[in-house]
Order: C-alpha cells, then sequence, then structure tokens
C-alpha cells in the first residue's frame, strides 16, 4: 500500500470503517511509514481531546419530565392524524398474515404508483448485481442465525426473523444492510449451490410491486413472507429451487 | 393497535436517546433554553410522524428531526443577530480561525482551564463541521449514521469530519496555551 492510498483510508481506520483484510493492509503500511503514524497520532490528540474534555451535556431533568409527562398524556390529544394510516397499515399486515406467504395482497395495497412499483423493482436488482461485483456481498459473516438477528438488531429499528435452512439446502451466510428507496432493510443473506440468495426484508410501508415474479437478465424477483413481514427474494436459481426456498420462508411464521 | 404500538416506539426512542438529543441541540444551539426546547419540538414531530420511521436506523432517525429543529431555530436567530452563518467555504473557515478569546478564556478561569478552552473551540467551529465532530466524537456515531443523520452522502460526512478536525486541532495547538500530550 502506498502512502497516497494509505493516507486516504487513514481517517476510516481510526474511525473503525474499513473492513478487516484493509485495516491489516493499512498496518503494514503503518509499521513502516512515521508520517502516517503521526497522522493518527494528530487524529487521536483531538478525539482525545474531545471525549476527555468537551462536554456532553446531559438532559436536564425539566426536559426528562416535560416528555415523559407528554407521554402520559392520551394519544388523541398529541397526534390525531396518523391512526387511519397506521390502521390502514394495520389491516394490509393482517392480509398479509392471512395470505400466510406470498404477500401480494400487502405489496398489492395502494398500487396503481406504476413510478414506485418499478423503482422498488429496480432498487432490489441493483442491490443484489452491487453485492454480487462488491469484494463481500455481506457485512456480518456467519451461519449461525443467532449471530446474525442480534447484529441487525443493533443498526434497524426491527430486527428480522432469521432461520438457517443448511439442511434443506439453503445455508444462512450472513446479512448485510442495504436502501430500498430511502429505507434502510435487512437482507438476509443465503447460499444454495452456487447461487447467491439476497432475501429482503421489507418494511410495511414499502410501496407495492404488483406483478411478481420479476424476470431481469436471468434474476428473478419472487415475494415471501419472513416472519410475517413481507419480503423479496432476488436470486438467479431456477424456479423449482426458488419455489421451494419461498416455501421454507413462508413456513417460518410469526415471531421467532 | 398499530398505531400505540409504533407511538411506544417513538417514545421510548426519544428516551432512550434524550441525552444524545439534548447533546446534539445544546451543541447546536448554545443554549440550554433553546437545546430543550428545540429537543421538545423534536418529540412532537416524532410522535407525529412515527409512520415515516418504519425499518430506518431509529436513533438517526430521531437525531435528524432533532437536528432539523435545531436548524430551523438557528435560521430564526440568524436572522436577528445576524450571525455568521452557516458555512461551508473552508477559505471562510480559515479565515476566522485566527484565536481570538483564548487569553480571556485562560484568565477567568481556573478550574478545568482545558474543558472550557475546548468547549469554546468547538462551540466556535462552524456548525456544519461542529455537528460532525459531536456526533462522530462525543455520540460515536458510524459515518451511514452520521450520514442518515445529516441526509447527506457519506463522502460529504468524511470530508466535513477531516476538516472538522483539522480545524480543530490547528485550533487546539497552534495558539500555543496547550501543549498537545495525548499520544496513541
Amino acid at each position: 500500500m502506498d502512502c497516497k492510498t494509505a493516507s486516504d483510508l487513514l481517517p476510516l481506520y481510526f474511525d473503525g470503517e474499513l473492513d478487516r483484510a484493509t485495516s491489516r493492509e493499512f498496518e503494514a503500511h503503518l509499521d513502516a511509514c512515521a508520517e502516517c503514524r503521526n497522522a493518527l497520532v494528530e487524529l487521536d490528540t483531538v478525539r482525545q481531546a474531545l471525549r476527555n474534555d468537551a462536554a456532553r451535556h446531559r438532559a436536564p431533568e425539566a426536559l426528562r419530565s416535560r416528555i415523559e409527562n407528554a407521554v402520559t398524556a392520551p394519544l388523541a390529544t398529541r397526534s390525531p392524524r396518523p391512526r387511519s394510516t397506521w390502521m390502514a397499515l394495520a389491516a394490509s399486515w393482517v392480509l398479509a398474515f392471512v395470505a400466510g406467504g406470498i404477500s401480494l395482497a400487502a405489496w398489492n395495497h395502494g398500487s396503481g404508483s406504476g413510478g414506485e412499483e418499478t423503482q422498488l423493482t429496480r432498487d432490489l436488482f441493483a442491490s443484489h448485481w452491487r453485492s454480487l461485483v462488491a469484494a463481500s456481498p455481506i457485512d456480518v459473516v456467519s451461519t449461525d442465525q443467532h449471530t446474525v438477528k442480534p447484529w441487525f438488531a443493533g443498526k434497524i429499528a426491527v430486527s428480522p426473523t432469521v432461520r438457517d435452512y443448511a439442511e434443506q439446502g439453503y445455508a444462512l451466510i450472513g446479512g448485510r444492510i442495504d436502501y430500498v428507496g430511502t429505507e434502510r432493510v435487512p437482507v438476509l443473506v443465503y447460499r444454495h449451490g452456487k447461487h447467491l440468495i439476497d432475501v429482503f426484508v421489507l418494511p410495511p410501508a414499502a410501496p407495492s410491486t404488483s406483478a411478481i415474479p420479476v424476470r431481469q437478465q436471468g434474476y428473478v424477483l419472487e415475494g415471501a413472507s419472513v416472519g410475517g413481514q413481507a419480503a423479496a427474494i432476488v436470486s438467479d436459481m431456477d424456479e423449482a429451487e426458488l419455489t421451494r426456498f419461498q416455501a421454507l420462508l413462508n413456513a417460518s411464521g410469526g415471531g421467532d | 393497535m398499530m398505531s400505540t404500538r409504533s407511538r411506544t416506539v417513538v417514545d421510548e426512542l426519544a428516551l432512550r436517546h434524550l441525552d444524545a438529543a439534548y447533546n446534539l441541540g445544546r451543541w447546536l444551539l448554545g443554549s440550554e433554553q433553546d437545546a430543550a426546547d428545540a429537543v421538545h419540538d423534536a418529540y412532537l414531530r416524532a410522535a407525529r410522524a412515527c409512520d415515516t420511521y418504519a425499518g430506518g436506523n431509529a436513533r438517526a432517525w430521531w437525531l435528524a428531526i432533532v437536528r432539523n429543529c435545531c436548524l430551523a431555530r438557528l435560521a430564526v436567530r440568524n436572522k436577528d443577530t445576524r450571525n455568521v452563518a452557516i458555512d461551508d467555504d473552508p477559505a471562510a473557515a480559515e479565515r476566522w480561525l485566527p484565536h481570538t478569546g483564548a487569553e480571556e478564556i485562560e484568565e477567568n478561569l481556573d478550574s478545568s482551564k482545558r474543558t472550557q478552552q475546548i468547549d469554546a473551540q468547538l462551540q466556535k467551529l462552524p456548525v456544519v463541521y461542529r455537528e460532525v465532530i459531536v456526533l462522530r466524537e462525543l455520540e460515536e456515531l458510524s459515518y451511514r449514521e452520521i450520514a442518515d443523520v445529516l441526509e447527506t452522502p457519506i463522502g460529504t460526512v468524511m470530508s466535513r469530519l477531516a476538516r472538522g478536525r483539522a480545524l480543530l486541532h490547528k485550533a487546539l495547538t497552534g495558539d500555543g496555551t496547550t501543549e498537545a500530550t495525548h499520544g496513541l
């Protein structure tokens, strides 16, 4: 690694944003380069000064009790508006449960906004393809569902149900977080033979895609339900394999 | 059912990250009363907008609302007082940098002189740099989270962070009143 590259990576290393392999390469350079070591010390000087000496203001008790009081106040006095929206959402969720699987129903609610549909489809395919060309398609590498789920819990509001289907031939290999539109969604990554499978667990408010499955350049987008949440599978598996995997996901039921 | 649940989520979120919200507000606005009011505004706004929250990073979503409430207050205040506005131009920041006020601070304070000095330097940073420094160094958010709070690309976060750190380092070591004694 040359000094130019290293100095670009320096803040990322310092902030813990480099992957492990690149960190090691960077450290090898660091051993040999006094200039980069000094730059790192400089960053740390500022950090130590801030963390040791700058005030981290704590919320005054008055503010805390102001908000706690608002919390105990009845909802109607505070936010009359969202109720109907949430009822609609809740209804679409119930539909998803009733459909028990391919949550076409949930996806369809409020469809007709053609632009959004194709945007969602495009986002999902793009995310899958991007992950295929990236150095690693996953942020947390683990075949253990008990590692993957807590990893999500620290990063997004609703942690999805994570199941491993290695025995059925679909091994969990990890997870990542990606954007669908402006939403951050959890992505579960499975492997089946040589096929990489992304399962996007969609937020309840995700726009609908009416016509699934969607095929693009040999890849298929299919709907499913993961622990009661609407989800999208993107992969290049053939239809039979995909259907089998979809059935496994749908059988995962609510909660976990 | 759903509305009660999502509301509880917002309440819990606001209370859990109340210190982070207040700290951000305090650093952006520089006043206890304004910071408390801005956080309270943010809470009301969050409770109303809880349906936009599904699936996002909860803390970043909440802090983004807090930040917007703070910036709204700053904008009003700047209109009144002709303050140094939010300034993205590094050259302007450079010109502003020369260490005024360092002496008074030193004389006035016998206790926790260093704390006062760092607070003063951080408070003097232009808002665009100050906020990323507070979020990264004090609240320890990741680049991705900061990008979510600021609603900007990660690249912007990185360049502002680098710039803010450089300015602070210069301010803290350049005026000669303190030696940087920290090492790795």
